[in-house]
C-alpha cells in the first residue's frame, strides 16, 4: 500500500509540507490530526446487550470534532453496534439494552429527555448498502428537509448537497428520475447527499464502500475526505488500508466488543501498544 | 455548539407529537377494532343464544317461550314449530357433509401437496397453484347452482336420486371448494421439511417416491394434520352450497340411538336430502325473525354452536400448526 | 434386462404409477371445475342454437386469424404476446367497468348531487393544501380543528347550495369538469415526468377535449351522454396511454399490438359478413335485456334480469372498500410498526387468524345483531350490508396488508430513522407506498370474495325483490343474492339451466376481471 504520490496530489495548504515526512502511504489528510480540536462525542463505560448477549464491553471514547474518526476490526466485534448507539438506532431493536453514557455536545444521549428523532436529525447516517428511497433523486435529498418543514429554498439546498456529495455534475439533468436508476456507486453519493442536506453536526457511516467497486469506492473515500471540513465523521470499516487512507483517528475493537486501541491514525498503525492490535492490522488474526 | 443550546434542541420533543400520537391512536383503533369484532360474536351469540334456553332465558329477564336443553341437545326433530327444536338433526347433516367433503378434498388435497411440493417443475407449478387458487375463489352459491343443475341428474344416471337436492351433491362440490386449503397447507407443511432430510433418505438409496411417502410425509404429519382440521371446519361453516344442494328438509335423527349414528355412513342416506346447520339458519330467515321471537332466538343458538364448533376447530389446528414449526426451528 | 446391469436395477414402477396417481389427483379437482364451466357457457351462450354459416364465419374471420397471429406473437417473443393481450384486456375490462359506474351515474346518483359532494369535499382539500403551503406555524391541533370543522361546514352547506343554483349543468359538463380535469392533471403530470412537458399538456388538454366530444357523441348517437363520457374517460384514456407506452417505449414490443388489431378487425368483418349473408347467431341468455332488465321475478326465464344485482355489487364493493381498507391496512400499520411484542400484540396476533376462519354466517348473525337489533337499522340496507360484508374481509385485508407491509425492506425503515424521520413520517413516506402494490393486491383479492358472498346478506335480511338503491338506507341486492333467490324461488331445470348459468358467467367474469388486476399488479411490480 504504497501510494505516496496521491497524498502530496491531495495535499495542499501549508502543513502540507510537514507531513509529507510523518504521513504514512496513501494518507490524503492534511488535518492537524493532534492539533487542539474539541471534543463533540464521547462514551463513558458503554455497553450494550442484545438480549443476554453482551455487545458492547464498556467503552469510553472521546471523538474529535470535524475530524475522520474509522472504528476497525473483524465482524461480530461491535464496531457498528457502537456507532448505531450514537444516534440510538439500537432503539429500534426491541432486544437491545444500553447501560452507561454517551454524550454528544456534552449531553447524554440516553437521558429520558432526549428525543431519539430529534437526535437523530442532527446526527446524520449512512449505510452499508446504498439505500435510496424510490424517489426521485430530487425527492430522496430533500426528503430530511420536508421532514423538517425546512422547505424554503428547497432548490437551492438540495443542489448544494448534491455538489458536496459530488454528485451534482451527474445528476443535475435527471433530478426527476428514480434514485434507484443510479450507478451502485452513485447511488451511496445520493445517500450522502441526503444525510448532509439537512446540515448534521456528525455522520455516520457504516461500511459505506464495502458494497461498491474500487473506483467508486475511492470516489467516496475522497468525498469523506472533503466533508471532515464540515462535518464530524465516523466511519465503521473492516478495510485496513481504508482506515488508514481517509482517517485522523483510529479505534480498533476486537472480538466480544472490548474496545482495544484508540489513537491517532498513524500510530495506530505504524506502532500500536497493543500486540493483538499489530497482528490483527498485519493480518495474523482477524 | 455551545451545550445549553445544543441540549436545549435535544430534548424538544418531535415537533410533531400530537401529529403522532394521532396517528399511533388510528392505527391501534384499527388493530383493536378487530378484538372489538371477535368480542362482539362471542358476546352477541352468547347473550341471545341465552335468551333462547329456559335455564338462562330469566338471567337476561325474558319470559316468552323458550326451549329446554335437554329438547335442543336430544330432540329428534328440527322444524320451526313448537317442541322439534332438536339441533342434532341439523348437526347430523353438517356432518355427513364433513365426512363427505374430507372423503374427497383429503386424499386429493394430500396427492396435490406432494404432487406440488416434491414432483413439479417450477413452471407446472406456476399453473398449477393459480388454478387451485380459483377453485377456492369460486364463490359458494355457485357451487350451489353446480350441484343441482349439472351433479344431481349425473349422480341420478349413475345411481337414481329422486329429486333436485341430495346430501352427495353437497359432498362433492364443498370436496371441491375446501381442496385447495387442503392442498396449500399441506404443501407449506412438506416445504418446511429441511432437505437434509430428504438427502439423508437419498443418500441411503432411496427413491424418489420412498423419500416422498417415506421421509417427507411423516415429517409433515402434523402440518398435514392440521390442514386437514382447517378445511373440515371450513366444511362446517359452508352455507349456500350446501342450502342449495342439500335442500331444505330437516332429516330426523335420534340422538339417543346407535342405529341414527351408523346412517351417517350408510352410502344410500347420503342420496336423499338434508339440511345443515347453516342450511337451517338461512331457512329461519326466510320468516320475519328481526322482531326477536323464539325462531330468532333459535337462529343465535344454532349459530353459536357452528362458532364454538369452527372456532374449537381453527384453534386446534392453529396448535398442531405451531408443534411442527417449533420442530424445524 | 435388469440382469444386465452389475449393481442390479431398483425398479421405478411403483414410483412412476404413484406419480401418475399424484398428477392426476392434482388435475382432477381442476378438471371438474373445467367441465362445470364449459357447462355452464354452453347453457349460457346456446352456441349450437347458431346457424353453421356464423360459426364458419367466425371461424374464418375471428378465430384462425387470433390464433394465427397469437401463435406469431409467441413465436417472436413472449413480450410480444403478453403486450398483445394486455392490449385486449386492458380495454375489454375498462370497458365493463366504465359500464358500471355509468349504471350508477345513470339510476343511483343524479349528477348533480354527485358534483355538489365533489365540490363539498373539493374546499376541505383545498384549505389543507393551503395551510402545507404556508410557512407553518401553525400548532397541529389547531390546524386538525379548523380542517376539520372546514369539512363539516362544508359539507353541511354546501350540497344544498349546490343542488339550488338555478342553470343546472348538463350530465357530460359535471362528469368532464369532476373526474376529467382531475384525471387529465394526473394523467398529465405523470405523461410530463416520462416523455417531456409538451406531452404532458398534449395528455392533459387531450382528455378533456376526448371526453367532452364524447359527451355531445354520446349524447347524438343514442348512446347516451354519461356512458359516452365514462367510457370515454375510463376505457379510452387508458386504452390510448396504453398504446402510446408501447409505441414510445418498447418498440421491440410494438408487433405484439397486432394480435388486439386482428381480435378487434375480426369480430367486426365477422358481424358485417354474418349481417350481410342472414346467418343467425345463437339464442344466448347473455345478452343486452338480461343485464340491463330490472325484472325479478316471473315464470319465465326469458323476461328477467341482473341489472339491479349489478348495481347493488357496485355500491356494495365501494361501500366494503371504503370501510375495510382503511380499517384493515391501519391495523396491519400497528401490528407491524408499531406494536410492542407483548403478550396483547399476540393476542390480537392470534385473534385475527380465528377471525378469518369464522364462517360466513355467523358474521351475518353479527350483523344482524349489531347493526339491526342493537343499532336500530333496517334489515337489508346498503349500509348494513355493506358494513357486515366489511366485517367479513376485515381480517383478510388486514392479513395481506402486513404481508405486503413486512415485504419492505428493513434498510428502508432505517434509511428514514436514519434522517430523523418520526414513525408516522416513516410510515407515511416510505413503508405505505412500498408496500402499495401488495396491499392494493390483497384488497382486490378481498373486495372479489366480498362480493361473492350470499349468506351474511341473507342473514341481515336482504329483501327477495330489491330493486336499484338510492339512498344508504334503500335495500340493497347483489348478483349472488340474485342467483340465489332464482335458485330457491323457481327450482326446476327451466331456471337452472338457462338464466341461472347467465348469472353465473356474469358474476364470475366480474370476479374474474378484480382477480386478473390484482394478478397483473402483482406481477407488474415483483418483477422490480
Amino acid at each position: 500500500m504504497s501510494n505516496g504520490n496521491q497524498a502530496s496530489d491531495m495535499s495542499e495548504g501549508s502543513s502540507g509540507d510537514e507531513y509529507a515526512v510523518s504521513v504514512p502511504e496513501g494518507r490524503g489528510r492534511d488535518r492537524d490530526a493532534d492539533g487542539e480540536a474539541s471534543t463533540i462525542i464521547e462514551s463513558r463505560d458503554l455497553s450494550v446487550w442484545y438480549n443476554d448477549e453482551q455487545a458492547l464491553q464498556s467503552v469510553s471514547m472521546e471523538i474529535p470534532e470535524k475530524r475522520v474518526t474509522a472504528m476497525v476490526g473483524p465482524s461480530g466485534c461491535g464496531k457498528s453496534t457502537y456507532l448505531r448507539s450514537i444516534n440510538r438506532m439500537n432503539d429500534l431493536i426491541d432486544a437491545a439494552r444500553v447501560e452507561g453514557e454517551m454524550l454528544f455536545n456534552g449531553k447524554n444521549v440516553y437521558d429520558d429527555d432526549v428525543d431519539p428523532v430529534a437526535l437523530r436529525r442532527r446526527i446524520g447516517m449512512v449505510f452499508q448498502q446504498p439505500n435510496p428511497f424510490p424517489k426521485s433523486i430530487y425527492d430522496n435529498v430533500a426528503y430530511g428537509l420536508r421532514l423538517q418543514d425546512r422547505t424554503e429554498n428547497l432548490d437551492e439546498k438540495v443542489e448544494e448537497a448534491l455538489r458536496k456529495a459530488a454528485l451534482w455534475d451527474e445528476v443535475k439533468d435527471q433530478l426527476d428520475q428514480s434514485g434507484l436508476d443510479l450507478s451502485g456507486g452513485q447511488q451511496q453519493r445520493l445517500c450522502i447527499a441526503r444525510a448532509i442536506a439537512v446540515d448534521p453536526e456528525v455522520v455516520l457511516m457504516d461500511e459505506p464502500a464495502s458494497a461498491l467497486d474500487p473506483v467508486a469506492t475511492s470516489k467516496i473515500e475522497d468525498l469523506i475526505d472533503e466533508m471532515a471540513e464540515e462535518f464530524t465523521v465516523i466511519i465503521v470499516t473492516h478495510n485496513m488500508q481504508q482506515a488508514a487512507r481517509i482517517s485522523d483517528k483510529t479505534a480498533v475493537f476486537l472480538t466480544g466488543g472490548e474496545l482495544v486501541e484508540f489513537d491517532d491514525t498513524d500510530k495506530v498503525f505504524e506502532n500500536p501498544e497493543n500486540d493483538r492490535v499489530e497482528d490483527y492490522i498485519t493480518g495474523k488474526f482477524g | 455548539m455551545s451545550g445549553d443550546s445544543s441540549t436545549e434542541a435535544l430534548t424538544r420533543r418531535t415537533q410533531n407529537s400530537s401529529r403522532e400520537l394521532l396517528a399511533k391512536g388510528f392505527f391501534f383503533g384499527c388493530a383493536a377494532l378487530s378484538v372489538a369484532t371477535t368480542l362482539s360474536i362471542i358476546g352477541l351469540l352468547t347473550f341471545e343464544a341465552a335468551k333462547f334456553f329456559s335455564i338462562t332465558a330469566p338471567l337476561v329477564g325474558i319470559d316468552g317461550p323458550t326451549a329446554t336443553l335437554t329438547e335442543f341437545f336430544t330432540g329428534s326433530e328440527w322444524g320451526l314449530q313448537g317442541p322439534n327444536l332438536g339441533v342434532m338433526p341439523l348437526v347430523a347433516v353438517t356432518l355427513m357433509v364433513t365426512i363427505g367433503s374430507g372423503l374427497i378434498a383429503i386424499p386429493l388435497g394430500v396427492a396435490t401437496a406432494l404432487y406440488l411440493s416434491e414432483y413439479a417443475s417450477e413452471r407446472a407449478r406456476s399453473y398449477l397453484k393459480p388454478a387451485l387458487e380459483v377453485l377456492a375463489g369460486v364463490p359458494s352459491i355457485i357451487y350451489g347452482i353446480f350441484a343441482v343443475a349439472y351433479i344431481t341428474p349425473a349422480l341420478d344416471a349413475l345411481f337414481g336420486v329422486d329429486g333436485l337436492f341430495n346430501v352427495a351433491s353437497a359432498c362433492i362440490v364443498v370436496g371441491i371448494m375446501i381442496l385447495p386449503m387442503v392442498a396449500s397447507v399441506s404443501e407449506d407443511a412438506m416445504q418446511a421439511v429441511p432437505d437434509d432430510l430428504r438427502q439423508a433418505g437419498y443418500g441411503m438409496g432411496a427413491t424418489k417416491y420412498d423419500v416422498s411417502t417415506g421421509v417427507v410425509v411423516p415429517a409433515a404429519a402434523s402440518g398435514i394434520f392440521s390442514s386437514f382440521i382447517l378445511a373440515l371446519s371450513r366444511a362446517i361453516g359452508e352455507t349456500m352450497a350446501v342450502t342449495l344442494a342439500g335442500g331444505s328438509l330437516a332429516r330426523e335423527f335420534d340422538p339417543t340411538s346407535l342405529s341414527s349414528y351408523l346412517s351417517l355412513f350408510d352410502p344410500e342416506s347420503y342420496l336423499e336430502p338434508g339440511m345443515t346447520m347453516t342450511a337451517a339458519m338461512i331457512q329461519l330467515l326466510t320468516g320475519d325473525v328481526t322482531g326477536g321471537g323464539l325462531a330468532y332466538r333459535s337462529l343465535f343458538a344454532v349459530g353459536l354452536v357452528l362458532f364454538v364448533i369452527t372456532l374449537g376447530m381453527n384453534v386446534l389446528s392453529d396448535l398442531i400448526a405451531r408443534r411442527y414449526q417449533e420442530d424445524y426451528q | 434386462m435388469s440382469d444386465t446391469d452389475e449393481f442390479g436395477r431398483v425398479s421405478r414402477r411403483v414410483g412412476q404409477l404413484f406419480r401418475g396417481v399424484l398428477l392426476a389427483s392434482t388435475l382432477a379437482g381442476i378438471l371438474t371445475l373445467a367441465v362445470l364451466l364449459v357447462y355452464v357457457a354452453n347453457d349460457a351462450f346456446r352456441p349450437l342454437t347458431a346457424d353453421p354459416g356464423w360459426h364458419l364465419t367466425f371461424l374464418l374471420t375471428f378465430v384462425l386469424p387470433t390464433l394465427g397471429v397469437g401463435w406469431w406473437s409467441y413465436q417472436r417473443s413472449y413480450g410480444t404476446l403478453t403486450t398483445g393481450l394486455l392490449g385486449i384486456m386492458l380495454p375489454t375490462i375498462a370497458a365493463l367497468y366504465a359500464g358500471g359506474l355509468a349504471a350508477l351515474f345513470i339510476d343511483v346518483i343524479p349528477t348533480l348531487v354527485w358534483l355538489s359532494f365533489v365540490v363539498a369535499f373539493a374546499i376541505p382539500v383545498g384549505v389543507v393544501v393551503a395551510l402545507d403551503r404556508t410557512e407553518r406555524d401553525i400548532p397541529f391541533l389547531a390546524e386538525i380543528t379548523a380542517v376539520l370543522a372546514v369539512t363539516a361546514g362544508s359539507l353541511l352547506f354546501v350540497p344544498d347550495l349546490v343542488q339550488g343554483l338555478p342553470t343546472v349543468p348538463a350530465d357530460w359538463m359535471v362528469l368532464v369538469l369532476t373526474i376529467g380535469i382531475p384525471e387529465a392533471l394526473l394523467l398529465g403530470r405523470w405523461t410530463r415526468g416520462r416523455w417531456g412537458r409538451r406531452a404532458g399538456l398534449t395528455t392533459g388538454a387531450g382528455i378533456v377535449v376526448g371526453s367532452a366530444v364524447a359527451g355531445v357523441l354520446g349524447t347524438v348517437t343514442g348512446v347516451g351522454a354519461i356512458p359516452g363520457v365514462a367510457l370515454a374517460l375510463f376505457a379510452g384514456v387508458p386504452t390510448a396511454l396504453y398504446l402510446s407506452v408501447v409505441a414510445i417505449e418498447r418498440p421491440e414490443r410494438r408487433a405484439g399490438l397486432l394480435l388486439p388489431a386482428v381480435i378487434v378487425g375480426g369480430a367486426l368483418v365477422g358481424e358485417l359478413f354474418v349481417g350481410a349473408l342472414g346467418f343467425a347467431g345463437p339464442e344466448s341468455w347473455v345478452d343486452w335485456g338480461f343485464l340491463t332488465s330490472t325484472v325479478q321475478r316471473g315464470a319465465d326465464p326469458g323476461a328477467v334480469g341482473i341489472y339491479s344485482g349489478i348495481v347493488g355489487t357496485i355500491l356494495l364493493m365501494f361501500t366494503v372498500a371504503a370501510i375495510a381498507i382503511p380499517a384493515g391496512v391501519g391495523a396491519a400499520v400497528y401490528l407491524e410498526e408499531y406494536a410492542p411484542d407483548t403478550t396483547v400484540t399476540r393476542i390480537i396476533d392470534v385473534n385475527i387468524s380465528n377471525l378469518a376462519g369464522v364462517p360466513s354466517v355467523v358474521y351475518g348473525l353479527l350483523g344482524l345483531g349489531l347493526f339491526v337489533r342493537y343499532g336500530g337499522a333496517q334489515t337489508g340496507t346498503l349500509l348494513v350490508g355493506g358494513a357486515t360484508l366489511a366485517l367479513l374481509v376485515f381480517p383478510i385485508v388486514i392479513i395481506s396488508a402486513r404481508e405486503a407491509i413486512r415485504a419492505v425492506p428493513d434498510s428502508a425503515r432505517q434509511a428514514s430513522y436514519g434522517m430523523g424521520a418520526t414513525r408516522w413520517q416513516t410510515v407515511k413516506n416510505v413503508v405505505l407506498p412500498r408496500a402499495f402494490p401488495g396491499i392494493l393486491t390483497g384488497t382486490i383479492l378481498a373486495l372479489s370474495r366480498a362480493i361473492g358472498e350470499t349468506a351474511p346478506l341473507l342473514v341481515i335480511g336482504a329483501a327477495q325483490v330489491f330493486g336499484v338503491p338510492d339512498s344508504w338506507n334503500s335495500t340493497v341486492g347483489a348478483m349472488p343474492l340474485q342467483l340465489y333467490v332464482w335458485a330457491s324461488t323457481y327450482a326446476s331445470p327451466a331456471f337452472y339451466t338457462t338464466v341461472l348459468a347467465a348469472g353465473i358467467v356474469v358474476l364470475l367474469t366480474a370476479m374474474l376481471s378484480m382477480n386478473s388486476i390484482a394478478i397483473y399488479v402483482r406481477n407488474h411490480y415483483e418483477q422490480r
